[in-house]
């Protein structure tokens, strides 16, 4: 072919891109006017949509700390980069001002923004997906209705070649079709219920199951553990998993109303949970959340077993227990109310996975504000203080004397999660 | 809890440069109950006796320069082998262990009228020693002055004053002080 050929080719060719580029700027920017949506609600419809706004825990992610309600800008980390929550609040140019109902239940149901955009499946529109229209429409009616805050969305930190969202179609095309397999067995209408509080709208699956390399939620394993997300593990959450560790359904239904139980405080990310959502459900429905964790037929929950330990409890381990951690957590372990939990029997003691008692030893906590008056105050960080191997010493003492776990857990457990300590 | 005691264990502590020792201590005893009915260093304050209000805070002298260690969540036998520096420490004594001048952060501290009923003081006192320390060794920038002082004294509660006074004090000490700040950097 002559050159010329060639060069009217590539003319044509740049001429066609160039009007595609051209039509999806339009097309985006057309879908971006439209109308200012305005809703009319009864009270009793908005007291459901925030009802079930809580539900599906909405403001975990979409009300920043000290920011405006569902204005956006909640940092969420992910292997992937750094998201943020959006402004879901009504402001027409930088909230969801111009959704209707329809553009609102497919952003919640299938991940596509108004404008065609799609969205990152940080966004739990995988598990909404089987969220009910009239739960949408509630929740939307509900959104509608609160003050509009003009804020404009943060920009994302996801490098190449995550950025390209065209990518997630691909994605959506393997990952997002599929339904979790319930953990538990049951068919009750407590766990009929349990079900799509859990899976759907509570979404509970997103970080306490395990995900694959390209960050699907593994279904098949659901409510399993996780954790590879951020710097806590999410622990199992099947029946097995839950009884291993000493919960039973009294206990469980009393840390996600208030934050505390014989087992466990809630921290970190299940803080903001029971926080936002699961302490400000009905009753009946934490029941129900209860009743499908375990399923119809709950087993019952261990016993705590006496351990044999390789660490004495006149050894160096025991000794750096009552230095530095039997102040607040007590001579035995048993806790201070108010001030420190109880170590015996502690979930995390009990976890086969020693990953959150070694990051609570090594980073500390934060004070924790649960709901009503309780609280717990903040525990101190003890990387600069102990070596790996004196960590993994008293984290296996630990285990062993108040968890049921006899395993000796090794310094390089350690120095895994140390590497990776955040710097503050 | 169960009733039953633990082990003693001998200790030997190094105090405001002073070696005390070897004493039979029990196994899980805090600090701050060994300074006050062992050793009769009673200037450290027992407060909240959980670690809150930062009244019994003691300073421990490691390879990372001075740092405050609260001395009622932490056990007397963890401070073995360290060097530690209580509220006592501070002032110049004479051959006599009489006191001849009180340290900076003291005498400021005096001189603004910062505490009413002293309770808080020697925890304020060792926070604000500390910050001195470690701002001779790295001069904070001009601009960061304020927030740096905010940083060191917060977690200290003082219920008669308000802090305000407290804070006075330290700023004054701070910019009065050669060599603790350096020049903005740009």
């Amino acid at each position: 072919m002559t050159r010329a050929g060639w060069r009217r080719i590539v003319a044509w060719l740049l001429v066609a891109l160039l009007a595609w580029l051209l039509l999806s700027a339009l097309m985006r920017f057309f879908a971006n006017r439209g109308p200012a949506q305005k809703v009319d609600a009864t009270p009793q419809q908005l007291a459901q949509g925030r009802y079930l706004a809580a539900a599906a825990d909405c403001a975990a992610c979409h009300t920043a700390v000290d920011g405006a309600p569902f204005a956006g800008g909640v940092p969420l980390d992910s292997p992937f980069g750094t998201l943020h929550g959006t402004n879901i609040t009504p402001d027409p140019d930088t909230g969801i001002g111009r959704y209707t109902a329809d553009d609102f239940y497919h952003a919640l149901t299938k991940g596509e923004a108004r404008d065609g955009r799609q969205l990152y499946p940080a966004m739990p529109y995988v598990s909404y997906k089987t969220m009910t229209r009239a739960d949408s429409d509630a929740i939307y009616a509900f959104l509608m209705n609160q003050p509009a805050v003009r804020q404009a969305n943060k920009k994302n930190g996801v490098g190449f070649p995550f950025n390209i969202r065209s990518g997630i179609h691909a994605w959506n095309g393997l990952f997002a079709g599929a339904e979790a397999v319930p953990a538990s067995q049951g068919a009750s209408p407590a766990w009929q219920r349990g079900k799509y509080l859990v899976e759907t709208m509570g979404h509970c699956g997103e970080c306490h199951s395990p995900r694959g390399k390209l960050g699907q939620v593994d279904r098949d394993r659901s409510l399993g553990g996780n954790s590879t997300l951020g710097r806590f593990a999410a622990p199992d959450i099947t029946p097995q998993g839950l009884a291993a560790r000493g919960w039973d359904a009294s206990g469980l239904d009393r840390y996600l109303a208030t934050g505390v139980g014989a087992q466990a405080v809630a921290s970190d990310e299940m803080l903001k949970v029971v926080g936002l959502s699961t302490g400000r459900l009905r009753k009946s429905d934490r029941a129900a959340i209860v009743a499908y964790l375990f399923g119809d037929k709950p087993p019952p929950a261990k016993a705590l077993p006496m351990a044999a330990t390789s660490q004495p409890d006149d050894g160096p381990a025991h000794r750096h227990y009552l230095n530095l951690c039997a102040g607040c957590h007590g001579r035995d372990g048993q806790g201070v109310p108010h001030v420190a939990p109880a170590l015996h029997g502690n979930s995390s003691l009990r976890d086969a996975d020693p990953h959150n008692l070694i990051v609570a030893i090594l980073d500390g906590l934060p004070e924790h504000d649960l709901p009503g008056l309780e609280r717990m105050q903040d525990m101190p960080g003890f990387a600069s203080d102990l070596d790996d191997g004196e960590v993994a010493a008293l984290v296996t003492w630990l285990r062993s004397r108040h968890g049921g776990q006899a395993q000796e857990v090794p310094p390089s457990s350690v120095a895994k999660l140390r590497k990776h300590q955040p710097r503050r | 809890m169960s009733a039953t005691l633990l082990p003693m264990r001998p200790l030997t502590l190094n105090i405001n440069g002073r070696s005390y020792g070897p004493i039979e201590v029990p196994e899980d005893m805090m600090l701050v109950d060994v300074l006050h009915e062992y050793l009769g260093l009673t200037g450290t304050r027992f407060g909240c006796g959980q670690g809150v209000c930062r009244a019994c805070t003691v300073i421990v002298d490691d390879e990372g320069g001075p740092r405050e260690v609260r001395s009622c969540i932490t056990g007397a036998h963890w401070f073995s082998g360290k060097s530690v520096r209580t509220v006592e420490g501070h002032a110049k004594r004479d051959d006599t262990g009489k006191i001849v001048s009180l340290s900076p952060a003291q005498q400021a501290f005096l001189d603004h009228f910062s505490f009413q009923c002293g309770y808080c003081t020697p925890g304020f006192v060792n926070a604000a020693t500390v910050l001195l320390e470690k701002l001779a060794k790295s001069p904070v920038a001009a601009d960061r002055v304020e927030e740096t002082i905010t940083e060191a004294l917060n977690p200290h509660l003082c219920r008669c004053t308000g802090y305000v006074r407290y804070y006075q004090a330290v700023k004054q000490l701070v910019l009065n002080t050669p060599g603790l700040v350096k020049e903005n950097a740009r």
